[in-house]
């Protein structure tokens, strides 16, 4: 259930990074809403993760997933272009995630 | 100090708070149980507001990559290291390598936006991605 909750939570914080790119400077009240109202549901599924998730591990998955998703997102559907230092970034956090849940320590 | 070196020096302090409110948001978010502890339930919302508005002081002078990449970078150090002094957790040395991998590789992520300058300046100045609701990004 924590994984699930995390999920949601990385799911929330990347659309807060898309809402908060429409936001315009928190000019534009609608996605400045959005932006607001996505960051308080990412908070609590993440605090909801975080009953069964040490802190530590908890936050730097739920940061790191989101930065992964919104790299991906953006060069998917928004025009940005992926680099090979990108690329090292997405292996190296992937990598991490995945050697964080074998030994045991997610 | 020249001014454009006071509001250098004002705005790395701004970025390093903003580093140091984040730590306090995780550790808060991971106190209040499911927004269940009323205490730190609300540490957590004034933390959350405390880190953007700190962080959007610096990114008006600091590279918004690299802001990003150092504010991230504190925040989960910060939460793995001091975790344990504020709850029932244990810094492993397992855990203590693979949260360095994947801190490494978030940072890496983020300074990797800086590399091609002109889709940078298309996204900050028409605005489609940001990382956190900051005035100042993208």
């Amino acid at each position: 259930m924590h994984w699930l909750y995390l999920a949601i939570a990385v799911a929330f914080e990347i659309l807060v990074a898309i809402a908060a790119g429409k936001a315009e400077g928190f000019k534009n009240r609608k996605w400045t809403g959005i932006t607001l109202a996505s960051g308080a549901a990412a908070t609590f599924f993440l605090s909801k993760a975080l009953l069964t998730f040490d802190v530590g591990v908890g936050y730097a998955l739920w940061t790191s997933v989101a930065g992964v998703g919104i790299t991906v997102l953006g060069a998917l559907f928004f025009g940005q272009r992926l680099n090979v230092n990108k690329a090292i970034g997405i292996l190296l956090v992937i990598g991490g995630v995945v050697g964080l849940q074998l030994s045991g320590s997610a | 100090m020249s001014n454009a070196a006071k509001s250098s020096t004002n705005a790395w302090l701004s970025l390093l708070l903003a580093g140091g409110f984040e730590i306090g948001y995780a550790l808060a978010v991971g106190g209040s149980e499911g927004f269940t502890v009323l205490t730190w339930s609300l540490v957590a919302v004034v933390f959350f507001l405390l880190t953007l508005y700190a962080l959007s002081l610096a990114l008006r002078t600091i590279d918004v990559s690299i802001g990003y990449a150092v504010w991230a970078g504190i925040g989960a150090v910060g939460a793995a290291v001091l975790g344990p002094l504020f709850f029932d957790e244990t810094l492993t040395p397992a855990k203590g390598i693979w949260l360095t991998v994947i801190i490494v590789g978030v940072v890496w992520l983020k300074l990797a936006d800086r590399t091609k300058p002109e889709a940078v300046a298309g996204t900050q100045e028409s605005g489609q991605l940001a990382d956190r609701p900051s005035p100042a990004q993208v």
